[in-house]
């Protein structure tokens, strides 16, 4: 007998005379105080809250405007894959364990945890080995709830997703926190406001 | 470590940290206090009544579901183009990684933080086929270095002071003895980015996996899990059969709550959710994902009606930063991967009850535990069935068995019982206490008490005759 069959057989034979218990419907995570707030606001205090740096933009050209300010100290840039024309950065392209600074476009946002929904289409190495990394995400796109953004996500998910919600960090060194250990050590989230991404 | 690094080792282990090691436990007792008070902050959040009991539930569905649960989750995991395996036992687990590591004729392994691969014991396998394994979570890159076994489910380095890491770094980096953290930790950044970079082969565990989508979940702060996952060309995550969740909206619960408990965030910094490899038209990604199943002693838990409630374990370590027990000592100790209360009612499980002895007893029984786990494990009621197990089985010492049924024998006969209480208050406790079993340890540490020579029950008498 294989492996699979004799590990699902032992499996069987624990639940023979054990009540199968119920499930206990979708997750509602309370919270003590009640937040009114838009989840836009409640992103930007918790990514905040959490080292993550947000810059809030009314359209598209606010945007760009401010990338193009931002990146003037930088020399090169490498570009996620999904990340609009007038959002890509003049500056000479690098690869990704090279680049000094990253640009990504988010697939969503998540309010209560302060996350960027981050889709592998866009490009994983673009999103992990610069050490600054800027994110573009819409307002629209920031889901209240982690429920609500993977229920959305389930439909079309990608090979990998990763919630990114702050910079890289570790207090493995004698239980001091630092920066910037394998991933970025700065992460921005550029928030643009209506209307919502395609 | 002098101590063999087994459980049997825990009391002369626990001494010797205690007596020779004093910065250790000022470490061990700092560090858990502090990721204590981050989850107890986190946790003034929210609803944690109801937080626990949905997790608990769940979990208690899931583990009543598993055949269902296994099942479905392989189903998906086929059709995302993920390999799956079954292994029945540690050596099992070792064997398969090593075979998909031969089939792609690999050299250099990265790993990303993973305590079921500490519980097997994948790199001592790996590393006497000749691999290259490197452990990526700074923690473990500390005690890799270090040639240490992890000390904390969480924090594996917890136990090691800032000045431990400098001269450390000093040695084998040559960085200078005064550096700062920061720069310590860019080192390890450079040597360990060139690692993943020519990495054949990364290797992770998995907090949870998702069946109906097949979505592998891992949750860190540093990065190394997402990079240890993305660049290699192949990904092996080591999955403990009980880590099944449903649906993705079941996720989000368990994600939230672990992180709430480990390390006090709303969530780690980053959370990789791997549905397979890298799909047509995707930049970069593993070609291959691998699914090695493990059970490991889990279905023999599972078949047990008491024990099985230890199956709904996250591995968030609250447990250990609570418990006064493991803050005299940290996780080494304790003799093997998973320290503290859960690890004391995990051990039985997966090494067996005569191996494990005696983490059972090492806990004072003051249910600190039972009130901070996320999925409500009744810890100090497993602590006490596996004792009674290990009793019942002749594993604790036959003197200590005959001064329980002494006890016993006293407190089921109050005439008995009167005249020992009357002899006790002329007796020198401590040096008759040194001579009997049960009592040695406790007199040895302890100025003993001066009996009364009168009994409780006398006065009680006298006051009720005043009245």
């Amino acid at each position: 007998m294989s492996p699979r069959n004799r590990i699902l057989g032992y499996v069987r034979g624990a639940m023979s005379s054990r009540p199968r218990l119920p499930h206990p419907g979708r997750f509602d995570g309370r919270y003590l105080a009640g937040d009114d707030r838009l989840p836009v606001e409640r992103f930007a205090e918790m990514f905040s809250a959490s080292g993550g740096e947000v810059e809030r933009f009314a359209d598209l050209e606010q945007a760009s405007d401010w990338l193009s300010a931002f990146t003037r100290d930088f020399e090169s840039a490498t570009v996620g894959a999904t990340v609009p024309g007038v959002l890509r950065p003049r500056l000479p392209s690098s690869c990704p364990d090279l680049a000094p600074l990253a640009v990504s476009a988010a697939a969503g946002g998540v309010a209560e945890t302060g996350s960027l929904v981050l889709d592998a289409r866009d490009g994983r190495r673009t999103q992990l080995l610069a050490p600054t990394h800027v994110v573009f995400v819409y307002e629209g796109d920031i889901h209240a709830t982690l429920v609500s953004a993977m229920v959305t996500l389930r439909p079309n998910l990608p090979s990998a997703v990763g919630l990114h919600s702050g910079p890289s960090k570790s207090a493995d060194i004698g239980q001091i926190l630092v920066r910037g250990v394998h991933g970025p050590g700065r992460i921005l989230a550029a928030v643009i406001g209506a209307p919502e991404g395609p | 470590m002098t101590d063999a690094y087994r459980p049997g080792g825990y009391a002369a282990a626990s001494e010797r940290i205690i007596r020779d090691e004093p910065t250790m436990r000022t470490a061990v007792t700092g560090a858990a206090r502090s990721k204590d008070e981050r989850r107890q902050a986190a946790w003034a959040q929210i609803d944690a009544d109801a937080w626990r009991d949905w997790a608990r539930d769940l979990k208690s569905h899931v583990l009543t579901h598993l055949d269902r649960y296994l099942e479905e989750a392989e189903d998906r995991l086929v059709q995302n183009g993920v390999h799956v395996h079954w292994a029945e036992t540690a050596e099992e687990a070792c064997r398969v990684v090593a075979r998909i590591a031969e089939a792609h004729d690999a050299r250099r392994i990265v790993k990303a933080k993973s305590m079921l691969t500490e519980e097997v014991g994948l790199n001592t396998h790996l590393e006497a086929l000749g691999l290259d394994v490197r452990e990526t979570d700074l923690g473990e890159f500390i005690i890799q270095l270090l040639g240490e076994p992890p000390s904390h489910i969480v924090g594996p380095s917890l136990h090691r002071s800032l000045d431990d890491c400098r001269r450390l770094f000093h040695e084998r980096f040559g960085t200078p003895l005064d550096a700062s953290p920061e720069a310590l930790a860019a080192t390890a950044r450079q040597v360990l980015r060139d690692d993943f970079l020519q990495a054949d082969l990364g290797v992770s565990g998995a907090n949870f996996l998702v069946a109906e989508t097949g979505t592998i979940a891992l949750i860190e702060n540093e990065g190394n899990i997402r990079i240890s996952t993305s660049i290699p060309k192949v990904h092996v995550a080591l999955v403990g059969i009980e880590k099944i969740v449903p649906k993705l909206e079941d996720l989000a619960g368990m994600i939230q709550l672990t992180a709430r408990s480990a390390t006090g965030q709303p969530i780690g910094n980053y959370t990789s959710l791997i549905q397979g490899p890298r799909r047509p038209g995707e930049r970069d990604g593993p070609d291959e994902v691998h699914v090695v199943f493990v059970d490991n002693g889990r279905t023999g838990l599972l078949a047990d009606e008491h024990a099985w409630e230890v199956l709904r374990c996250v591995r968030c370590g609250a447990c250990l930063n609570i418990c006064p027990v493991y803050r005299q000592t940290g996780g080494h100790a304790y003799g093997w991967a998973y320290s503290g209360p859960i690890g004391a009612i995990l051990a039985p499980g997966i090494l067996g009850l005569e191996e494990s002895m005696p983490l059972p007893f090492a806990s004072s029984l003051c249910g600190a535990c039972a009130d901070v786990c996320p999925v409500r494990i009744p810890i100090p009621e497993l602590l006490v069935y596996w004792r009674e197990r290990a009793a019942e089985e002749g594993l604790v010492p036959r003197t200590d068995a005959m001064a329980m049924k002494a006890w016993a024998t006293l407190a089921e006969h109050p005439e008995l019982f009167g005249a020992a209480a009357g002899a006790l208050g002329a007796v020198p406790l401590k040096r008759v206490g040194r001579m009997l079993p049960v009592l040695r340890g406790w007199v040895e540490e302890r100025e003993a008490p001066v009996a009364s020579r009168k009994r409780f029950l006398d006065n009680r008498s006298t006051k009720e005759e005043g009245t």
